[in-house]
């Protein structure tokens, strides 16, 4: 085959370089070798290191957290051991002492929410409160909740502004807030491939974190911005962490799960009312059960001009907007 | 064609046929629970007594019934009171942070109750004029507004009451009652519970605030103030190894 | 027996070549490795090394799936007319393109990987019982379904054949024809589904249409044969398995037909958003457009049509689309075009603004362009593989061993050692 090329013109020269036949063991054991040598380099840089009892235990925790089961399919055992596991994984990875509860709805209880445009006057304490009571990552700055300022005569989200740092109320314009508004019709619900948010009977709509594989079709599906994800590992200042925790809100979360406001559901199913609602100053946030006809969200319905966002949209949210 | 293609076309069409059979997700009203959960009906009286309120929710607070009004359902509810130390009943801790949670800080407000600590005896002359060396702390705002003078709200006789156009006197505590003489809209709408706060859980005993726990009655107007830190829109990511 | 020799002799054909292409293979081994680094350190930092965030929470990887997953669709293009329309002129083409199908599909779950990453044996949580496959409610779900079965399919069928051919016998098409028709049907849906995934969210309203459907497949029947065209070109060139020009040109028509859709339907787009304008159409004002300062994408989608439209125009002048070279460069012109519009120009404008109003733009960081590097080289190194496998059992050089066995004649085996792939001839005797 290379009987016809000239003798002394070396193959870069000559083209037939690239085409020069490689022989396949020598191609392999090249390979082979390439990889073994390489796998020796990353390993003499990352020592495996001998693990503490603590440390054995952590990854022994941390399988069985891999591989739980969905929490609806969870034996009343399953959730005790769960919720175990939970709290011993907290106090191992973080030195927390956490209460995490796993109570159920209440019969007869359906949710509501009213926010008062005219009352609302831009504090952002709803945030603040929201922010330490449902351990929030602070490395992210994630807020459930977004308070629009808007100018008075345009209702128009577009063009509000949610990033004011002035005083307020300011002359002029009135203030809004969204966070995930639990609604009848929820389009984030049917969209998760693995069914790890549904709608509890209460009306909350809930997300187990750890069957969440971080897909995040449910962030595209809700339109009205209310899911975050955490990009990376949630970072709370030990001192600041809230033990009050429920397995379906405020526990601790691992990067790569989505999350969102649960209506503080580690209180609201204590009968007390989520931390933004009570934090409040002026009282523009009114909470309460939507099936008691005496509660003060069935008379501000009863009573008021309400609307809701983007009602087009068929998501029937549980969260009403009222003016004085 | 061949034998093939029919088979294909006979399963074809009962998969589309059993899909769109089953397909459809009823639409639910905001006032439903999600289908295939149990609807009970349950009234504040029961739910006030399902409640597991945490201990030491209302344990700062203490408040008596509201006179004459009625709540949502005609259901009786009460009103806070004033307490010795004004903060604890007006803050909550969320998380490990306390935040206030009304509006006004009562404390300085309230730097001279009770009145007798000057008036040595309850009944004060109140001029129409305001003296010069008499609550300098109180800007009167809102008397300005309306052109009403101390009398029209404190009563002469009695320093500690307030004085209602009926004739009647009511306590300190019960601010709601001379407010809703003007401001009946706003008193409804607390009764009900679309104005003011709520000072204990959504369920169990109704406490709510008076408005003078709120408004300075003198100055009724909400204050501005600097809100907490915005959100960041652009988030500062990547990796820096 | 028979089924060993033919992985052993796949995995000679695959290790056996010149220098140039073990170089390519080196070459896309280094890129894998590199992506394969940049996979790892989004594993352990999080998601947060991207350029996502919660308000564009899908980008590049996203992107890059929705068209690869058209890429795989088209190769219903040439499955179609070859085994259904019994075109002989396609059938020597149709194995590549279930190859090019299965690199495609291997591409796109690489990409979802990508998208979610961390552990991917979380995956396990998809399967039916053990884990919650949310079907049918959830459009992913349904896509899992799709793309895997289209996956196996795309092996089971060219594997059925090219074992057939290797074992010196004809594969029966009483076995194959059903599933042949089954994985048209199948391809139109795996892509209809993916545009399903963003169609039916109405809080996205620049993707909440009737005519996204439509465009992915006008877009995959055209990048998905021009990638093919190419392909085949490259392989018509290089080795002696030759594609009939008479399919390169009627593959070329159909992708100028395909092509012409496509700029159709994007013309109505245009039209429906920017004829009386709502604040529906506010993300393709940002795509156009821009909105303020945030114009981040316009260059790019203009060069995309731009490209497109150059592109087709070309495509449609048929002395053009008959010179072979025009057609190679319309062709990749094309794939790019396409690429630009449905990758980034679809995506990403979804998310901006937010349904709330706010805007944050977008831009991959240097993990995300290396885990999509990485992947893009894994699915050249796959397709790269399945046609080194094929291409010499359906040219005739290579057949089982233990033929001469069963049949009686005797085979000469290529030697291991010094044989160049031109040499390697079958001698019956």
């Amino acid at each position: 085959m290379s009987a016809d090329r000239p003798v002394d013109l070396p193959e870069i020269l000559d083209g037939t370089l690239l085409q020069k036949p490689v022989d396949r063991r020598d191609a392999l054991g090249l390979l082979l070798g390439g990889v073994a040598a390489s796998v020796a380099a990353v390993g003499a840089c990352a020592p495996l290191n001998a693990a503490t009892p603590e440390e054995r235990e952590l990854k022994l925790l941390e399988w069985e957290e891999f591989t739980q089961k969905h929490y609806r399919r969870m034996t009343e055992e399953e959730r005790a051991e769960t919720i175990a596991r939970l709290e011993r994984l907290a106090k191992l990875r973080h030195n927390e002492d956490c209460t995490i509860a796993t109570t159920d709805a209440q019969p007869g209880v359906l949710f509501g929410y009213a926010f008062n445009v005219s009352k609302c006057k831009g504090y952002r304490r709803c945030v603040e409160a929201c922010i330490n009571e449902n351990n929030l990552d602070r490395h992210q700055d994630t807020q459930y909740i977004r308070i629009f300022e808007m100018e008075n005569g345009v209702v128009n989200l577009e063009e509000a502004d949610p990033t004011y740092q002035h005083e307020v109320p300011a002359e002029g314009h009135f203030y809004l807030g969204t966070q995930c508004f639990q609604c009848a019709n929820p389009p984030c619900v049917p969209v998760c491939p693995v069914g790890a948010t549904w709608q509890e009977p209460d009306g909350i709509v809930v997300i187990d974190y750890n069957w969440c594989v971080g897909c995040r079709a449910c962030m595209a599906a809700c339109p009205y911005w209310a899911r975050r994800f955490n990009w990376s590992a949630p970072e709370v200042p030990p001192e600041e962490v809230n033990p009050n925790q429920h397995y379906l809100g405020n526990r601790d979360r691992k990067k790569g799960c989505v999350e969102k406001c649960t209506f503080c559901i580690h209180r609201t199913r204590q009968g007390r009312l989520p931390a933004c609602a009570e934090a409040c100053p002026t009282g523009a946030r009114v909470f309460g059960n939507l099936l008691d006809p005496n509660s003060e969200i069935r008379w501000v319905l009863a009573h008021k001009q309400v609307f809701r966002l983007k009602e087009e949209l068929a998501t029937e949210p549980r969260f009403w907007y009222f003016s004085d | 064609m061949r034998r093939a293609p029919r088979a294909t076309t006979a399963i074809c069409l009962v998969a589309v046929a059993w899909l769109t059979s089953g397909c459809q997700r009823d639409y639910v009203r905001w006032d439903q629970p999600p289908p295939g959960t149990a609807v009970l009906q349950i009234d504040s009286a029961t739910a006030a007594s399902n409640a597991i309120l945490e201990p030491g929710v209302l344990a700062t607070v203490q408040a008596v019934p509201v006179k004459r009004w009625k709540g949502p359902g005609n259901q009786p509810f009460d009103v806070a009171l004033r307490s010795a130390t004004p903060e604890a009943g007006h803050s909550r801790v969320f998380g490990s942070i306390t935040l206030p949670i009304a509006l006004r800080s009562r404390a300085a407000a309230l730097s001279q109750y009770p009145c007798t600590s000057c008036h040595q005896g309850r009944k004060v002359v109140m001029a129409n004029q305001r003296i010069s060396d008499a609550h300098n702390n109180i800007k009167p705002v809102h008397p300005d507004q309306t052109g009403a003078v101390c009398s029209t709200c404190h009563s002469a006789d009695d320093v500690e009451l307030l004085a209602l156009k009926s004739g009647e006197r009511a306590t300190l505590d019960e601010s709601y009652r001379l407010c809703a003489q003007c401001h009946f809209e706003q008193a409804e709408a607390w009764a009900g519970g679309g104005h003011g706060k709520r000072l204990d859980g959504w369920e169990g005993r109704r406490v709510v605030m008076a408005c003078a726990d709120c408004h300075d009655p003198h100055n009724p107007a909400v204050q501005t103030r600097i809100p907490f830190r915005a959100p960041q829109l652009e988030r500062t990511g990547g990796y820096h190894p | 027996m028979h089924l060993w020799a033919f992985l052993l002799s796949a995995l000679r054909s695959v290790t056996s070549g010149d220098r140039r292409y073990h170089l390519w293979m080196g070459s896309l081994t280094a890129i894998m490795l590199v992506g394969g680094y940049a996979y790892l350190v989004q594993a352990n930092e999080g998601l947060i090394v991207t350029g996502m965030n919660n308000h564009v929470s899908w980008g590049l990887y996203i992107s890059n799936m929705a068209f690869l997953v058209g890429v795989a669709a088209a190769a219903v293009i040439l499955v179609m007319p070859a085994y259904v329309l019994h075109d002989v002129d396609f059938s020597r083409a149709v194995l590549i393109a279930e190859g090019v199908a299965v690199s495609a599909l291997v591409m796109c779950l690489g990409f979802v990987m990508a998208n979610s990453p961390g552990y991917p044996w979380k995956w396990w949580r998809l399967t039916p019982v053990i884990g919650l496959l949310n079907w049918p409610d959830s459009m992913l779900a349904w896509d899992v379904i799709m793309l895997n079965g289209y996956l196996v399919l795309n092996l089971a069928i060219p594997f059925y054949i090219l074992y057939s051919h290797f074992v010196g016998r004809e594969p029966s098409k009483k076995k194959y024809v059903p599933l042949i028709y089954v994985s048209v049907i199948w391809a139109v849906s795996i892509h209809l589904v993916t545009a399903f995934l963003f169609a039916g969210l109405p809080a996205r309203p620049f993707w909440n249409s009737a005519l996204l459907g439509p465009r992915f497949l006008a877009s995959a029947f055209t990048a998905g044969p021009a990638f093919m065209i190419l392909l085949l070109g490259f392989i018509g060139s290089q080795s002696r398995y030759a594609i009939p020009q008479v399919a390169i040109q009627k593959l070329a028509t159909a992708t100028t037909v395909a092509a012409q859709v496509n700029l159709v339907m994007l013309f109505s787009e245009l039209v429906y958003e920017f004829y009386m304008p709502t604040h529906h159409g506010i993300s393709a004002r940002y795509l156009f457009f821009g909105l303020g300062e945030h114009h981040a994408l316009v260059p790019w989608i203009r060069a995309g049509i731009f490209l497109n439209v150059a592109a087709t125009l070309t495509l449609m002048i048929h002395p053009l689309r008959h010179n072979q070279r025009v057609l190679m460069v319309a062709c990749a012109t094309l794939f790019v075009g396409i690429w630009v519009e449905k990758g980034i120009g679809l995506v990403i404008p979804g998310f901006v603004p937010s349904p709330l109003g706010e805007i944050v733009e977008y831009t991959p960081t240097w993990v995300e362009l290396c885990v999509t590097a990485g992947i893009w080289a894994l699915g050249l190194f796959v397709l790269t593989i399945l046609v080194r496998v094929a291409l010499p059992i359906e040219l005739g050089e290579v057949r089982s061993p233990y033929l001469e066995q069963e049949t009686g004649t005797r085979i000469v085996r290529p030697r291991a050692t010094r044989a160049r792939y031109e040499d390697i001839r079958v001698r019956i005797r």
